[in-house]
């Protein structure tokens, strides 16, 4: 247990710091604004992979139970279930690279699963690039 | 800036080596820095030759890259040549210099021609709204240009081996970079599975530019007046450089509009059908585009990597790791609309 602020509240106020106090100093360096906006964007990453990792990691974990076909229980801690989702997707690679979901059904679940991972990591990334991509998409549905 | 130097010295060691190649007095007005990107900057260089006005462009790599074999100064400097001399639209290389105890790294010299190269800015400045539209067509005629100069002297092309497709070649050059990161990706690693089932019909194997888009491209009001950056010249499957254009990073404008974020890619392709003669088969071109969007997820992975390991502080570099996975998530959407 520690004392507030919490580790959201730590890197939100660096965060805001660099946005309002240094920023506005550096509109004429071509090369610290740049760096500067990336490392505001770099806590912007932090601060939303701490708030959705664990749903994150669990749902990745079902859903690898389901695309490998075991029932694997999530670890307790979080440090011991990244490191047995890196064990668990070494292993889905070496599947893969083997030609073990090459046929359907297996071949639509892994794809799904790949989806949802990689849309999942977008959303801690970058989650105005799946709003853009919401976008073209409805907009093409109107088109039709 | 160069790492070492400051600007007075710049200028002092540049003057010294433009003295020493060309024997005569020269003068320099402070140099400007147009392009400072994550692989190498661009200096503008004004001055006095033989009381002459010139201006040049100097180009130096920061780091070398990664993404496919690339070439080394000279020998781009010979490919720019040969492509000038097949009336591509490109600076006129001058000199190129080897020797790294003048400015830390090697460097190019160029003719500077004027105009714009973000792609941001040429896919939004009013100004260029006349060139926007005649652009696709220049670009499908230039790289048909491109496309047609002979390669029996550029033997330092990176080229597939003789029992590879120019595809085969590409999946193994990235399969080799994905492995040699150690993290397990599975998405990459099934797109890149999914590629091999369905490689592309092997045709013409031809000249390619390698890096042929927007921001490369220096664009003025009449349209497109120079294309640079060949350090990832290579022989390959035309269609690859007819995709790469195409692949989402280099739309600056609207997502939705294939060509660089400005325009449809049918009126590039057919421009590039018309000026080359050879028939593309579009269903290629969409292999290729899938092909171009793993290049660059697997190259933003191993530009975050390098930061990783060499321990200095690059936070530009931190977050490319990041972003890789939407380039991806873009590849596996391609990947659906041709079938899974």
């Amino acid at each position: 247990m520690y004392d507030q602020p919490t580790l959201i509240e730590l890197l939100n106020v660096v965060r805001v710091h660099l946005k309002d106090q240094i920023i506005p100093l550096l509109a004429e360096d071509n090369k610290l604004y740049p760096q500067t906006l990336a490392a505001i964007n770099a806590l912007r990453i932090a601060e939303r992979e701490l708030i959705l990792t664990t749903e994150h990691m669990q749902a990745e974990w079902q859903r690898l139970n389901f695309v490998q076909q075991v029932k694997t229980a999530l670890p307790a801690a979080a440090e011991t279930t990244r490191e047995a989702l890196t064990e668990r997707n070494h292993k889905l690679c070496a599947q893969i690279a083997a030609g073990e979901f090459d046929a359907f059904p297996q071949k639509a679940a892994l794809f799904e699963h790949l989806l949802a991972t990689t849309t999942e990591q977008v959303q801690v990334a970058n989650p105005r690039f799946l709003q853009l991509l919401a976008r073209e998409d409805a907009e093409r549905e109107r088109k039709r | 800036m160069a790492d070492i130097l400051n600007q007075d010295d710049f200028r002092q060691r540049l003057t010294e080596y433009l003295e020493a190649v060309l024997g005569e007095p020269v003068e320099l007005q402070p140099p400007q820095l147009l392009i400072s990107g994550i692989n190498h900057e661009n200096w503008l260089l004004r001055g006095q030759i033989q009381d002459q006005p010139r201006q040049f462009v100097l180009r130096r790599d920061l780091a070398a890259d990664f993404q496919t074999p690339s070439l080394t100064h000279d020998q781009e400097f010979s490919l720019m040549q040969a492509a000038a001399a097949a009336g591509v639209r490109v600076p006129t290389p001058r000199w190129f210099c080897t020797e790294t105890a003048i400015l830390g790294t090697p460097f190019m010299l160029m003719d500077y021609i004027e105009g714009v190269s973000l792609g941001a800015e040429v896919v939004s400045l009013p100004e260029l709204a006349a060139a926007r539209r005649v652009l696709p067509e220049q670009m499908g005629q230039q790289l048909a240009r491109i496309h047609a100069i002979k390669t029996e002297q550029l033997t330092f092309l990176p080229r597939p081996g003789s029992d590879q497709s120019p595809a085969q070649a590409a999946l193994h050059h990235l399969n080799t970079a994905l492995n040699r990161l150690e993290a397990p990706n599975p998405a990459l690693t099934f797109a890149l599975r999914w590629a091999e089932q369905h490689l592309p019909p092997t045709g013409d194997v031809v000249l390619l530019h390698g890096d042929f888009r927007l921001g490369n491209f220096i664009v003025n009001e009449a349209g497109l007046k120079g294309i640079v950056d060949w350090e990832f010249s290579q022989i390959g499957d035309p269609c690859q450089d007819l995709a790469w254009p195409c692949v989402r990073s280099w739309r600056y404008g609207d997502g939705q509009l294939p060509l660089g974020g400005f325009a449809a890619r049918e009126p590039f392709i057919s421009a590039y059908e018309a000026a080359s003669g050879r028939t593309i088969r579009r269903e290629t071109v969409d292999f290729w585009e899938i092909m171009g969007n793993l290049r660059r997820a697997i190259g933003a992975l191993i530009q975050a990597n390098r930061y990783r390991a060499s321990g200095t502080a690059n936070v530009e570099f931190a977050n490319l790791g990041r972003r890789s996975a939407e380039i991806q998530l873009e590849a596996l959407r391609l990947i659906a609309e041709q079938g899974v």
